[in-house]
């Protein structure tokens, strides 16, 4: 299980980041205003149609790792204890939208086309950079998390067996997992300025990302239907 | 000089002494300097001093005089003019990452793009960097997966990429293999005919190789400072632990100081 950017070429690859932030922050939305439990569903399936499509099929197992438990305690809480089934799909489906959307974009977006995006737009570089660190902290603490894992299990940490065992492994896990990051801030903020990150002169798109007219009508249609959507509900 | 320190002290956030104390001490282009001691010395602290990176990023308080470049690189006005005119590699090279870079092309390129050169410019300084580092080969791979020992390559690529006049070096072979070490020392005195070098590193054996000066540090203060001879090949030097593995077998030896710091040095003194 990866998180974070894959090299591709498919379509999401190719597709202007913002194109691509627009799809997310579109079913993000729709996912809690389409009708339930047709509409949230129907996204979802979208989603996965679109992923195969633009060859991040990858990010479905990981979305689909992510969702099972919340699905468990849906069915247990809505189907198993209560009577409405329709509840714990309309809540699974909207997750797994939402999850699906979130890591197609991780994996979709190279973080230096964004930032160089944002910054053909005018957007400061220690704006776009921040944007795009808050992006990239997921796939940083993962790995940081399975190298941790790997060194306490080498000092005998056990992490499986029963639940209350693998409820104390979690403090050995993440207090270095949280005191290393934020060890690591002084460094990195050392670096950057060492790097010019803090120069105030203009940084150089190193690979902007072409805006073609039909990305740029996709991201006004994608608008237009939050917008259409919420005007719906509100009239509905 | 480009580098000039006078009476500088300086004391971390939360250190309960000072880093630094009354160091006095000027770097020009056209030499090597390397700076050593015991672990605590304060030889990484003076080159985040020499950088202006400290105070202002570190926060802590300093005194005294520091200019670089011919401004206090610690001023708002200084930081704004030696941008990009310092280099300065840190010893841990993952934390150096851009994070924005899935090649190492790209990550090489981080530097220069910040300074808003024009791309073709970038292009050409970083293929450079890469062939004066000999990482050609690794232009594609992604710097998450390299060894500690290639990612230091990488990132020293990515601070020569900038072409500064001032190249300040903390422990630039902590993450290599002798080959690669040897390889980095090799290249400083070239760099050193145009640029300001100062090396600091407790990796004295091979360092002494290419420094053509040595300022030895003790709990903040200079204690020492001439050629790796005179500073190196002393009984203080070698008692400190700051001198060469060769310097103290022949002490150890029951030899009178000045120690050879090199097995040809030795080899001139004792082989008949």
């Amino acid at each position: 299980m990866t998180l974070g950017y894959r090299p591709g070429t498919g379509v999401l690859h190719r597709a202007h980041p913002f194109t691509v932030l627009a799809l997310a922050g579109t079913v993000a939305v729709l996912a809690f205003t389409l009708s339930a439990p047709l509409g949230p569903m129907l996204l979802t399936a979208g989603l996965v149609a679109i992923a195969v499509a633009a060859r991040v099929s990858r990010t479905l197992l990981t979305a689909l790792a992510f969702a099972a438990p919340f699905w468990v305690f849906l069915v247990l809480i809505h189907v198993v204890f209560g009577d409405s089934p329709d509840r714990a799909v309309t809540v699974g489906s909207q997750i797994s939208a939402v999850l699906v959307v979130f890591l197609m974009t991780l994996a979709a977006v190279h973080p230096g086309r964004l930032v160089d995006a944002l910054l053909e737009r005018g957007v400061p570089f220690h704006v776009a950079y921040l944007l795009v660190a808050t992006l990239q902290s997921v796939p940083e603490l993962q790995r940081r998390a399975s190298a941790i894992l790997d060194a306490q299990r080498c000092r005998g940490l056990r992490v499986r067996g029963s639940v209350w065992g693998r409820v104390r492994s979690v403090v050995p896990l993440a207090v270095p997992l949280v005191l290393g990051a934020l060890g690591e801030v002084d460094d990195r903020a050392l670096a950057l300025e060492a790097r010019g990150a803090a120069s105030g002169l203009r940084r150089t798109p190193l690979d902007p990302p072409h805006d073609r007219l039909a990305e740029r009508v996709t991201r006004w249609a994608l608008l237009g239907s939050v917008l259409g959507t919420i005007a719906w509900r509100i009239v509905a | 000089m480009t580098v000039a320190l006078d009476g500088v002290r300086y004391r971390y956030p939360a250190g309960d002494s000072d880093a630094l104390r009354d160091v006095t001490l000027a770097f020009g282009a056209g030499e090597v300097t390397l700076v050593t001691g015991r672990l605590g010395a304060g030889c990484s602290t003076l080159l985040l001093v020499a950088a202006g990176l400290a105070p202002h990023v570190t926060g802590g308080a300093r005194s005294g005089s520091v200019t670089t470049l011919g401004v206090d690189p610690a001023s708002d006005k200084g930081r704004r003019k030696v941008a990009g005119r310092i280099g300065l590699l840190l010893p841990t090279p993952w934390t150096q990452l851009s994070g924005m870079s899935y090649t190492v092309r790209e990550e090489v390129a981080f530097g220069p793009a910040n300074l808003g050169w024009p791309r073709d410019r970038i292009g050409r300084a970083v293929s450079g960097a890469m062939a004066l580092v000999g990482i050609e080969h690794l232009a594609d791979r992604d710097p998450r997966t390299l060894s500690g020992g290639e990612l230091q390559r990488v990132m020293l690529a990515g601070i020569t990429a900038m072409d500064p006049e001032v190249l300040l070096l903390d422990e630039p072979t902590l993450e290599l293999d002798p080959e690669g070490a040897r390889m980095v020392y090799r290249l400083l005195p070239a760099l050193a005919r145009e640029k300001t070098v100062v090396l600091a590193t407790t990796d004295v054996d091979r360092a002494v190789e290419v420094v053509t000066r040595v300022v030895l540090l003790d709990r903040g203060s200079v204690t020492a400072d001439g050629t790796p001879d005179d500073v190196l090949g002393t009984d203080r030097a070698v008692a400190l632990g700051c001198s060469t593995t060769i310097a103290e077998i022949v002490r150890v030896a029951g030899h009178a100081a000045p120690f050879p710091l090199t097995v040809r040095a030795a080899v001139r003194r004792f082989a008949r």
